[in-house]
């Protein structure tokens, strides 16, 4: 059998005698579009912050296409492939939209020592070109000379899910981008995700919107105090009495 | 009047000089949150590399100017690697940006700075280096009523050069894109395959080429290459980044000119020795009334 995409073997990560993350395996395939739910402080972000680089694991291993990731450093996770956004959002306000998509351009190649001063007008022309495809992915374009700084929270956030498609990544994965959006924006943004994974992407979606994850993904895993109890279809899920145990013990569904 | 347009050439070619000094404290008070105080030194080695060159292989000054650049570079990088890689051993953004942090490289960075002075000192003694006469930028130029030097040129002119290479390297390439976001939010930065450290090296590598190139052309323009030379710029550049805002490369240019002009016209009204005053007193003006520089509030960064 051929090494799975994304394969998380026996993950954890203890803060103090606080077990973030305890022991969750997951396989992920190409193409893949995952929801990963669960109560308040279930481990999600953490489990997110693992599989970037944000935070090394204590115990277990993370393989992507092949190659061991854990222990890597956040920039060479990316530059393996996997491109994140953020719960609270992480763009560079004082640069310009454009500007902000080309870093992630530039970011997925290492900078060599001849190639560093070279304009990416001029010589790297395939870095505006991959930053401007993302704009157009994400409908900034007429936004691009903009400051980032000054446009909507809401594009703000397709800027940070632009600037890591610039990257060009395999992997996508998106920590509750539907926080803080309304109804509309929050349809509105289930239709960009799935017709991201519709042309291909492979992407893991963090939410606490259920009724997003439930709308889009065909796969549902639910981690309840750092364990997976759950993995399967919306309806499998739904119906998995530990899920119901966990939520109706909790404050949110 | 000639007296004044005189002094205002004067003051806008020391005002440049701060300002290659300010882009630098600038740069990397930008990426990293902290001040470095051994960007004196920096402009130090520039002068003294400068001199050596000329001394022992009499390249034309635009030559000189290229390899003290890359001195500059080549110093800067080393002094990061030094003084302020071995503190960041934790990546996430709190302690990047800590106090902890900060004031770790602040003593790392001003002991290295008395490393290399007592260093350079021990080399060359720390009386003032002969300059040769024909080395020197004051040969007049007379300008209709105003007679200024050949140095003002050269200075205005370097400057005026390095500060639009600036702007492009910043704006336009992949260098200066990454330190432009490393500054704005060092994590994404990160997060989108920026390698942070890296990004800091190219920094200072920038940040200290500009500084060693303003310490040769001061050492030729005033025939003054000293040890302790980089003690006056670099506390007026120090007070040009602070009142341009801390992070902003716009702010820290004008108020190094206003700063350089300032201290050219107030040998008009004061004896020269007092001109240094004129910088402590903006400073002082600067943290009373405008706490987040000039240019209020607007926390513009590279």
């Amino acid at each position: 059998m051929s090494e799975p995409f994304l394969s998380i073997r026996d993950l954890g990560r203890a803060f103090g005698g606080l077990k973030a993350v305890d022991g969750v395996s997951a396989d992920i395939a190409r193409g893949e579009l995952v929801g990963l739910i669960g109560p308040n402080g279930a481990g999600k972000t953490t489990l997110f912050n693992l599989i970037s680089g944000f935070t090394p694991p204590s115990s277990g291993e993370v393989h992507f296409k092949g190659r061991r990731i854990d222990g890597l450093k956040p920039d060479e996770i990316a530059r393996a492939g996997i491109g994140r956004t953020f719960q609270n959002l992480r763009i560079f306000p004082n640069m310009s939209v454009f500007d902000n998509v080309s870093v992630g351009a530039i970011g997925a190649e290492r900078i060599g020592m001849l190639s560093a001063f070279t304009g990416r007008r001029g010589v790297s022309e395939r870095i505006s070109q991959r930053g401007l495809a993302a704009l157009q992915a994400v409908k900034l374009i007429d936004d691009a000379e903009e400051l980032a700084a000054n446009i909507s929270y809401g594009k703000r956030k397709y800027l940070e899910i632009a600037r890591a498609l610039a990257m060009q990544p395999d992997l996508l994965i998106l920590d509750e981008p539907a926080a803080g959006l309304n109804e509309t924006e929050t349809k509105a943004l289930a239709d960009f995700i799935a017709s991201l994974h519709a042309d291909g992407m492979t992407i893991i979606l963090v939410e606490h919107d259920m009724k997003l994850v439930m709308s889009i993904c065909r796969r549902i895993i639910v981690l309840a105090s750092g364990r997976k109890i759950a993995d399967g279809t919306p309806a499998e899920v739904k119906a998995d009495p530990a899920v119901l145990e966990a939520y109706l013990g909790g404050d949110d569904a | 009047m000639d007296y004044y347009l005189q002094q205002l050439v004067i003051g806008l070619s020391l005002g440049m000089v701060y300002a290659l000094v300010a882009i630098g404290f600038t740069l990397i008070f930008g990426v990293l949150n902290v001040v470095n105080f051994a960007h004196g030194e920096i402009y130090t080695i520039g002068a003294f590399a400068g001199l050596l060159l000329f001394t022992s292989f009499a390249p034309p000054l635009a030559a000189v100017i290229l390899i003290v650049l890359a001195v500059g570079a080549l110093a800067g990088v080393g002094l990061e690697r030094l003084a302020f890689r071995p503190f960041r051993r934790f990546t996430d953004e709190a302690s990047l940006k800590s106090r902890a942090m900060r004031e770790a490289t602040l003593m790392s960075s001003l002991a290295l700075s008395i490393v290399a002075r007592e260093a350079i000192e021990l080399i060359f003694g720390s009386q003032f280096q002969a300059v040769p006469f024909k080395l020197l930028l004051n040969n007049p130029i007379k300008l209709g009523p105003v007679t200024i030097v050949d140095g003002d040129l050269v200075i205005l002119g370097t400057s005026a050069l390095m500060l639009f290479a600036l702007q492009y390297v910043l704006k336009h390439t992949r260098v200066g894109l990454s330190i432009r976001a490393v500054s704005n939010n060092a994590l994404g930065a990160r997060y989108v395959g920026i390698d942070t450290n890296r990004t800091i090296a190219w920094t200072f590598a920038v940040g200290s080429a500009m500084g060693a190139v303003a310490g040769i052309l001061v050492g030729l323009y005033y025939g003054a290459i000293f040890p302790a030379m980089g003690f006056s710029p670099g506390i007026k550049a120090f007070v040009a980044m602070v009142m341009g805002g801390l992070s902003s490369i716009p702010g820290a240019v004008v108020c190094a000119m206003i700063i350089g002009v300032s201290e050219a016209l107030s040998t008009i009204f004061v004896a020269s020795v007092w001109q240094d005053l004129v910088a402590y007193a903006f400073l002082i003006v600067t943290l009373i009334f405008f706490p987040r520089g000039i240019f209020g509030g607007v926390r513009e960064r590279v």
